[in-house]
């Protein structure tokens, strides 16, 4: 039985800002996730940074929180957010009766917005439809969800926090109306946990209304799908909304090497409603081209889906006209003591609202530590003499990703290249070397290449695996890395999750890329086949 | 102005990495994929820019290998020119990129003098630190250049059908014969030639060593010029398949506002227009000495990314007693002055190998090929003689008609 005061379950950016936060204050705690790290809603939105210009008019509240946060985290997150800005534009197809009320709830929310002289705009960006009416610059940027929740790990562990990943929850032990502990399973191994407590805390997104249902009560969260298309690259060099009452497709976030277009809006029945159907990519291409006129010839890299943890007050509006606000449960209002709900809100707002349900548990545990994430950064800068010694190691332009993926690990990873006799590119595409998947694929958390992937963005640019995975796969096996699954079943499971984004936005360039891909691996290398023979 | 190329065709394949001649010799190339399509989606987020980028000879055959028709190429050459408006390019590199402007120096000197100055041990050890290989044979300023041998030139009278030759500043400066050679069997043909000496370089060297203003600067005057002969309806040949393929796809890909007003940008090839005086009957052949001649022709990159066919080996193998075979064993190393800078001398010597011991393999002493620095690169790599088809078609039929 191991011990500690606090449990989180759900790994997301909330829950791991509430560990971050936590262990700053001096509490211990211990985070349970049942995927890999940020493999919910805080992997699968648009990545935008909002600056609130779009919840400005509808929830002035939501609005000031964004930007207040915007702000924080441009400067604590450095490495996972690009600062660039955002254009709200009035197409020809927009009500330029909104355009007033908007600038002025904006202003109201203390958002900056700045007209921007059409043929200005179309000067920076010239993929916008010349038809445009109006512009304004307003401090949105994109954010690199899953990095952001990564470097918030790093920054907890230096602090004492705890994670356990790939660990369900399956019981919450209460006794005489407290919690006690939790009990899950490591679903790798199957070996199953016991963890004495004295707080729970459920900020498990989407999932909540089913960790909540262990102890038999119940939240209002609604999980809502949304599509997403990311295409092959930037084609806008800052983020895009459509001036009106936000809706589907109205938003352009480039992305590093990539732009995403999103989102839809629908009412999901079960939270891990990943699946994004072709009629949703039709549908955000054809709103989108409103703003991208050519839009349709760029090439789409897949499409994928999130949900996300609507707060559903009874008997109020779902979907889109639900509220983006955040909303906290303290259980013992209903008998429970000691356990807490954190829902709804939205990435933006993560670090405020682990804030606010921090506050609540140091209040209930007596603890008077102020909270501090929003002033100490969550990784330091990597030293100008490290980058140029990366230089040597990697390519030069990499350098840069390099640093900002790896965060704390950076140097660690440096002296590793340095040490080997060369260090290849393994993915071209986002430029991941060899020494970085080694250490990423050694560390504890990573269970597969699917892990690596999503820490380093292998496979995640132009071919979607079709190079990098054999190569990543030869390399992992040469030095012996010990993964679960066996190479063959690795590389299968890594490809059929690469194919699924690519099965919805089915043609064109993408098209032959997929064709090359399966070429390669169903045909020449038999994958399916190998796993078979495997088994027999 | 940035200019980009959407890099959404290349579906990673890696046809051009295995096709490209410096990453098979260097690992200092991190590939045309890479350096190209691959790279140029974090250019578009200013990632800023690898060294190996400069170890890009623009040799083409990743343009050529491609299947989905990328430009890898011209994607690597505007990031080039891009890097180097920030970062002043060398000494070296504007020497080798305004060659244009060293021959109209040198002009006013005999050239047994600049030669010699150029040569001798002192100056090339001067070079070499400059960055100019010393092991590298530069090629020799002839004694008289073009347009001196043009002016002192007198074409036949009574010519009623007109051409222009656009020479290019190897023939201008280095080969003037091959530029006579040209107008001998043009005039021979009926063809009176015009040279106007408003044309200037291409601007291959000066884009390809980052000096994109000075390239634009020519790319304005020599379309201009062209515009003005196409709208009379004379033909403009250039022997130079450099120069022909700057005018025909470079111009258009690297300064689109230039080209946006032509239908096309691009000269005619003289040696296609030769083949045609041949096939139409204005150039007699049937006198052409027979006597027995072996030639080993080399298809320079640059007419090879043109699409147009060898209409130079067409000429060779319509001659009687001539035996034409095509090497066929890729670049040659050179690439214009890649070849001639220090750091990538070996890198081009380890290119042209295949080629040199082609040619030496083959047993054939003669050496045929268009492109002026391919010569210089197959008479260092080999010490075969090398010269331009034309030069051999008028030499087997000069024999008989003028003596």
């Amino acid at each position: 039985m191991k011990h500690t005061t606090v449990v989180i379950i759900g790994g997301g950016a909330t829950g791991i800002g509430i560990l971050r936060d936590l262990s700053m204050r001096g509490v211990k705690a211990v985070l349970l996730e049942q995927g890999g790290i940020a493999s919910g809603a805080s992997s699968r939105f648009h990545g935008l940074l909002h600056s609130g210009g779009r919840y400005a008019v509808k929830d002035n509240e939501a609005a000031r929180e964004c930007i207040e946060e915007n702000m924080i985290l441009r400067r604590i997150g450095r490495e996972c957010v690009e600062e660039s800005e955002g254009f709200f534009v009035l197409s020809q197809q927009d009500d330029p009766a909104y355009e007033k009320p908007w600038v002025e709830a904006c202003a109201k929310a203390g958002i900056k917005t700045e007209p921007v002289d059409v043929k200005e705009a179309l000067r920076l960006e010239p993929n916008l439809d010349p038809g445009i009416k109006a512009v304004y610059r307003v401090p949105d940027s994109s954010v690199d969800g899953f990095r952001l929740v990564w470097h918030n790990a790093m920054s907890a562990r230096r602090y004492g926090g705890e994670m356990l990943t790939h660990h369900e929850v399956f019981a919450i032990d209460q006794e005489g109306g407290k919690v006690k502990g939790v009990r899950a399973r490591n679903l790798v191994t199957g070996e199953e946990v016991c963890i004495s407590c004295d707080v729970v805390v459920n900020a498990a997104g989407s999932w909540a209304a089913k960790v909540v249902e262990l102890v038999g009560l119940e939240v209002g969260v609604q999980p809502d799908r949304g599509t997403l298309v990311a295409f092959n690259h930037r084609f806008t060099s800052r983020v895009i909304n459509r001036l009106h009452m936000s809706s589907d497709g109205d938003i352009f976030v480039p992305h590093g090497s990539i732009t995403i277009l999103g989102t839809t809006s629908f009412h999901a029945d079960r939270p891990d409603a990943h699946e994004a159907p072709t009629e949703d990519v039709l549908k955000l291409l054809d709103i989108g081209e409103v703003l991208i006129p050519n839009l349709r010839s760029y090439r789409i890299l897949r499409a994928f889906a999130g949900t996300r943890p609507l707060y559903v007050a009874k008997g109020s509006a779902a979907g889109r006209a639900a509220s983006r606000g955040f909303h906290i449960s303290d259980h013992s209002e209903e008998g429970l003591d000691g356990m807490f709900s954190i829902f709804g809100g939205k990435f933006t707002t993560y670090r405020l609202m682990a804030e606010k349900l921090c506050d609540l548990v140091c209040e209930k545990l007596g603890v008077h530590a102020e909270c501090r994430t929003a002033v100490e950064p969550l990784i330091a800068d990597p030293s100008p003499a490290m980058m140029e010694k990366a230089a040597k190691y990697f390519p030069v332009h990499s350098v840069p990703l390099v640093a900002n993926r790896l965060g704390d690990a950076f140097p660690i990873v440096v002296e590793k290249a340095a040490a080997m006799k060369s260090n290849p590119l393994l993915c071209e595409c986002e430029m991941v070397t060899r020494a970085e998947i080694e250490y990423v694929a050694s560390d504890p958390s990573s269970h597969s290449m699917t892990d690596v992937r999503l820490r380093t963005r292998l496979g995640m640019g132009t071919c979607q695996g079709t190079y990098c995975s054999l190569r990543t796969i030869g390399a992992l096996t040469e030095c012996r890395v010990p993964f679960p699954l066996s190479p063959a079943d690795n590389l299968r499971d890594f490809l059929q999750e690469r194919w699924k984004g690519l099965r919805p936005a089915l043609w064109g360039l993408q098209a032959r890329e997929m064709e090359l891909g399966r070429a390669v691996y169903a045909a020449t290398l038999n994958i399916d086949g190998a796993r078979d023979e495997q088994k027999n | 102005m940035k200019r980009r190329i959407n890099p959404d065709k290349c579906v990673a394949c890696s046809t051009c990495v295995v096709q490209c001649p410096v990453a098979e010799v260097t690992s200092k190339f991190l590939g045309p994929r890479m350096l190209g399509p691959a790279s140029e989606r974090f250019r578009m987020l200013n990632a800023g820019e690898d060294d190996s980028l400069s170890y890009c000879a623009n040799c083409k055959n990743c343009d050529i290998s491609c299947p989905q028709g990328v430009e890898v190429s011209n994607i690597n050459m505007l990031a080039r020119a891009e890097y180097c408006r920030e970062n002043r390019p060398s000494f070296r590199d504007w020497i080798l990129a305004h060659g244009e402007l060293e021959a109209k120096l040198v002009s006013y000197f005999p050239s047994f003098l600049v030669n010699f100055g150029m040569a001798n041990p002192i100056s090339k050890q001067i070079l070499d630190m400059v960055g100019v290989s010393k092991k590298a044979d530069l090629p020799k300023f002839a004694s008289k250049q073009f347009p001196a041998m043009f002016k002192e030139y007198k074409q036949p009278e009574n010519l009623t059908k007109r051409v222009v030759f656009y020479p290019g500043c190897f023939i201008k400066a280095y080969a003037p014969q091959t530029g006579m050679d040209l107008v001998w069997l043009l005039n021979k043909a009926g063809y009176k030639v015009e040279y106007p000496e408003v044309f200037c370089c291409c601007g291959t060297p000066l884009y390809t060593n980052g000096f994109e203003a000075d390239a634009r600067k020519n790319a304005v005057k020599n379309l201009e010029e062209l515009a003005a002969w196409r709208k009379a309806g004379i033909p403009v040949l250039s022997l130079c398949p450099s120069c022909q393929l700057m005018f025909k796809s470079e111009i258009p890909a690297f300064f689109p506002d230039l080209a946006e007003n032509m239908e096309s940008t691009a000269l005619d090839d003289a040696m296609e227009f030769i083949l045609g005086c041949i096939n139409r009957g204005e150039l007699d052949i049937s006198e052409a000495d027979t006597s027995p001649l072996d030639i080993i022709y080399h298809a320079p990159c640059h007419l090879r990314a043109q699409g147009i066919g060898f209409p130079g080996l067409d000429i060779l193998r319509l001659l009687p007693g001539v035996h034409a075979v095509n090497a066929d064993a890729g670049c040659c190393g050179i690439s214009g002055s890649y070849g001639f800078k220090k750091e990538k001398y070996d890198i081009g010597m380890a290119i042209g190998s295949k080629l040199f011991d082609t040619i030496k393999d083959s047993g054939i002493r003669q050496v045929a090929t268009e492109c002026g620095t391919c010569k210089v690169q197959i008479i260092h790599g080999t010490g075969n003689p090398c010269d331009h088809p034309l030069t051999i078609l008028r030499r087997r039929l000069d024999k008989k008609t003028t003596k």
